[in-house]
């Protein structure tokens, strides 16, 4: 995982032709006979697809594992016994045990927590900061959008590993000690600063397209605020291919998490995540490749699951497509 | 030397002396047995903490360079630590109180002058004077005069530049008055702080802190912060230590897993010490074969308990502690016997040992751990402090789990990310919790296992550590002329620290190391250096 800002490169001209459709959308149901929306044409798709079903269901085994990991495991994750030094696999632990004799298992369910925290919240954050600078900065004059597209420009041009680098050793001297919260926070901002100018992209060039639509110029010419113009007319419409980055970010993003405590400098103990447990596991792949398996097979599924997730929406939202 | 020289290792960058000697026409393939006298010995380093003066460098990192770099008056056998002259002529003493040292004549610094006395008692001074706050000062502790150069107690402003137990008798005679009988005097100026510094570092301290000057084996090239140290061999030295290579480059990691790699791959020609990975299941044996180097070790691993932490100066508490750490168990785990537990703060190996001095509270039990900790009426958590690479965090991450099974206290490590930083904190007095305190013996004698650790204010008393009886004692057996009096008085001491358990012994190294393809030969010295002078790179 080099960059998960990569993710949404085609996405930005998928958006404006995406965006572009939707005034024919009601003309084509209307031959069908029944009206119907964007979203409800886009979810009878979506139903029919394998790929669609898969994914979800391997997402909300992921999401509850992270938010109730108990109802998986009834071990402590933090529970070491050196007596289980580096065993194998077996029925008491089904994937084994590691250097300090804690049981990988549990750790992978408790791990889940923590890498899903900053999936999540990194996607949050890059969406929201993205489409309000997308937004604004479509609808604005032409020299401040040149302005925003520029500075987001800025932050594109970072490589991700090395800003992060950057970015989180500066606010954690060697001798500090920093927080779980605070840490968590740190990794969460520093993937959105470095991430928001792919989500800014796509809202941009969706919301200007929209803005040439007929519906936009009539609200406008009935004299409707540039806000109202913006909830009631642009963001309805705009939202999907935003919509769809989002769901391959969170995958990229955990994959992110998971590099960056690799590196050690995101996450790390006692805060169990998938990326620290690939991390601990390292130097001991040859002696015990299930200690690193298992965890890196966790990440894989779930980066897996949403990117897949993340094709079917935006397939079911380009009708162009089919 | 100091704390922790376990991440060291040398190596040597074969594929260089291959590509050249393949430039050479290609049939020379069999060169004299001695090995390729101009080659390149890659050693595995750390970043040093300070700058590379002699006094000002007492931990791993720094004293690879500075050893290769400065001889002092003797040297060490690297088998068993017997001393023999280097710079030095002839050492002589009536009383074990005054020393006369004659030096050998037409040695030379770096830059041509030759080794006089007086390099020697300028730089003893220069190390020893408060105000150059140089981190090994306190080694000149035993001279006379030392008190004036460096008053004891906060903000004490000395009021002599110069020790009075230091004379010139001449251009290569210097005498020596210590404060009172110390029999272990003449193995202790082996040590780094007792190199001699020339008159170019007298004349800008700055310039030579940027390209220091020594007399020792190998002369300095250039250093790159966090990523090398180069050396070359100093033609013109006279000792039997000289070497057999031309280039030293002393690689600075801050992984040893990594350095393991480079070593395997013939990138990194000498590691003094493995990282625990490769010692699973003997891993390194199938990696390097006969390569691989044993010795035996002159340190020792405790976790200090500062006393300037609140609710630490409890002394049930350090009991409860020191029972609660199931020593066999991962020494056995996840040190992958490269450790053996230990019951003391001496380790086995050295003249003056004794087993059994912590035996009641050193070894695991869970159920006394637990009463102690009743007792202690201790709340809160426990941390264990170290840096985190050079595998040191499994380890100690494994001791904070055992002390969290048996006492039911919460206990975690707290890895800072390289040694440097790590000395910061402790040598600042800040920490927050336990901590690593390993020791590596400068010179093989149960003195330095005491006297740097556990007299107030010594220079690594890590747990700040204070009993005007234990610093009695010291002093007492510090002064004893007879050999093996002092080492009974050294004994008395160490008991009476025993009971107090300023820090807590867990565990002795095993001496493994390890060197490239490219070396035909290496030594691995008792203090975990690479004897350079054994190198040999492969022709």
């Amino acid at each position: 995982m080099s960059d998960p800002g990569a993710s949404g490169a085609g996405l930005e001209r998928a958006a404006a032709s995406a965006v572009g459709d939707l005034s024919h959308v009601d003309d084509s149901s209307q031959k069908q006979g029944k009206p119907r929306s964007l979203w409800s044409d886009a979810w009878g798709e979506l139903r029919r697809k394998p790929t669609f079903i898969i994914s979800l269901v391997i997402i909300f085994i992921v999401v509850v594992m992270a938010a109730f990991p108990s109802l998986f495991t009834s071990v402590d994750p933090r529970a070491a016994n050196l007596d289980n030094y580096l065993k194998t696999p077996s029925a008491d632990a089904w994937f084994g045990y590691d250097v300090q004799g804690y049981d990988v298992y549990a750790r992978a369910i408790y791990g889940a927590r923590a890498s899903l925290l900053v999936g999540l919240f990194s996607t949050l954050l890059t969406v929201l900061i993205g489409s309000v600078v997308g937004i604004f900065a479509s609808y604005a004059k032409s020299w401040v959008d040149s302005l925003l597209s520029r500075f987001g420009d800025i932050f594109a041009g970072v490589p991700f590993v090395l800003g992060a680098i950057v970015i989180l050793t500066t606010f954690n001297s060697p001798t500090e000690n920093p927080s779980a919260v605070r840490i968590i926070t740190q990794v969460v901002l520093s993937i959105a600063v470095l991430s928001w100018p792919v989500s800014m992209r796509i809202m941009r060039s969706a919301t200007l397209v929209a803005k040439q639509q007929d519906y936009v110029k009539a609200a406008r010419g009935l004299g409707a605020s540039p806000l109202r113009i913006v909830f009631r007319h642009l963001l309805p419409n705009t939202v999907a291919p935003v919509l769809v980055y989002a769901t391959i970010a969170l995958g990229a993003f955990i994959g992110a998490e998971a590099t960056l405590a690799f590196l050690g400098i995101g996450l790390r103990p006692p805060v169990v995540s998938w990326g620290v447990m690939i991390s601990e596991s390292r130097d001991y792949f040859q002696a015990a490749p299930h200690m690193l398996l298992f965890p890196a097979g966790f990440v894989t599924i779930t980066v897996l699951a949403f990117v897949i997730l993340g094709d079917a929406v935006r397939d079911a939202l380009d009708p162009k497509s089919r | 030397m100091s704390r922790s020289r376990s991440v060291s290792w040398l190596a040597v960058p074969v594929a260089l002396v291959m590509t050249l000697s393949a430039c050479g026409g290609g049939t020379s393939s069999d060169s004299a047995a001695g090995g390729n006298e101009d080659g390149t010995v890659s050693i595995y380093g750390t970043e040093p903490k300070a700058n590379l003066l002699p006094a000002n460098t007492t931990e791993a990192g720094g004293s690879k360079a500075v050893e290769a770099l400065y001889t002092r008056l003797v040297g060490f056998q690297p088998e068993d630590g017997k001393t023999f002259n280097l710079a030095a002529e002839s050492i002589t003493t009536a009383d074990a109180k005054v020393y006369s040292i004659k030096l050998k004549q037409g040695w030379k610094f770096h830059d041509g002058t030759e080794v006089k006395a007086k390099n020697f008692v300028d730089a003893w001074n220069y190390g020893a004077y408060a105000p150059n706050a140089q981190q090994a000062s306190s080694f000149f502790a035993q001279i006379q005069g030392y008190d004036d150069v460096a008053p004891a107690g906060e903000g004490a402003t000395p009021t002599a530049q110069k020790m009075s137990g230091l004379e010139v008798v001449g251009d290569y005679e210097f005498k020596v008055t210590l404060k009172g009988p110390f029999s272990v005097f003449t193995s202790q100026i082996g040590y780094l702080p007792f190199a001699p510094l020339p008159d170019a570092f007298f004349a800008d301290p700055k310039a030579f802190e940027a390209k220091p000057i020594g007399n020792g084996p190998m002369k300095f090239v250039e250093r790159t912060p966090n990523a090398l140290i180069k050396l070359e061999r100093f033609a013109d030295y006279q000792g039997e230590d000289k070497v057999h290579f031309k280039t030293l480059d002393i690689k600075i990691y801050s992984s040893q897993e990594t350095a393991y790699q480079d070593l395997v791959g013939g990138k990194l020609d000498f590691m003094e010490a493995l990282p625990p990975s490769a010692k699973i299941g003997d891993k390194h044996k199938a990696d390097l074969g006969d390569r691989v180097l044993n010795a035996n070790l002159l340190g020792i691993s405790t976790i200090a308990i500062p006393y300037y932490v609140p609710g630490f100066n409890n002394l049930d508490l350090r009991k409860a502690i020191a029972l609660a750490i199931n020593r066999e168990q991962i020494t056995k785990t996840v040190l992958a016997n490269s450790y053996t537990p230990v019951d003391g703060w001496v380790p086995p190996g050295i003249e003056g040992y004794e087993a059994n001095t912590c035996a009641d509270f050193c070894k695991y039990d869970k159920v006394k751990a637990k009463e102690y900790f009743t007792k202690s009426g201790f709340t809160g958590k426990l941390t264990i402090q170290s840096n985190a690479d050079g595998g040191r965090k499994e380890p100690l991450e494994a001791a904070c789990n055992s002390i969290k099974d048996a006492l039911g206290v919460d206990c975690e490590f707290v890895g800072a990310t390289n040694f440097g930083a790590f000395r910061q904190i402790v040598d600042g007095k800040q920490l927050t919790g336990l901590s690593r305190s390993d020791w590596s013996a400068d010179y093989p004698s149960i003195e330095n296992f005491l006297n740097p650790i556990f007299k107030t204010g010594a220079s690594s008393n890590d747990s700040a550590y204070s009993n005007p009886a234990v610093d009695a004692q010291l002093a007492k057996a510090d002064s004893t002329a007879d050999k093996n009096e002092a080492i009974k008085a050294y004994q008395e001491a160490h008991k009476l620290i025993a009971k107090d358990l300023p820090s807590i012994p867990v565990w002795t190294e095993k001496g493994i190391g390890g060197y490239s393809k490219n070396l035909s030969a290496a030594k691995l010295t008792f203090k975990r250096d690479g004897q350079l002078s054994a190198f040999r790179v492969k022709a």
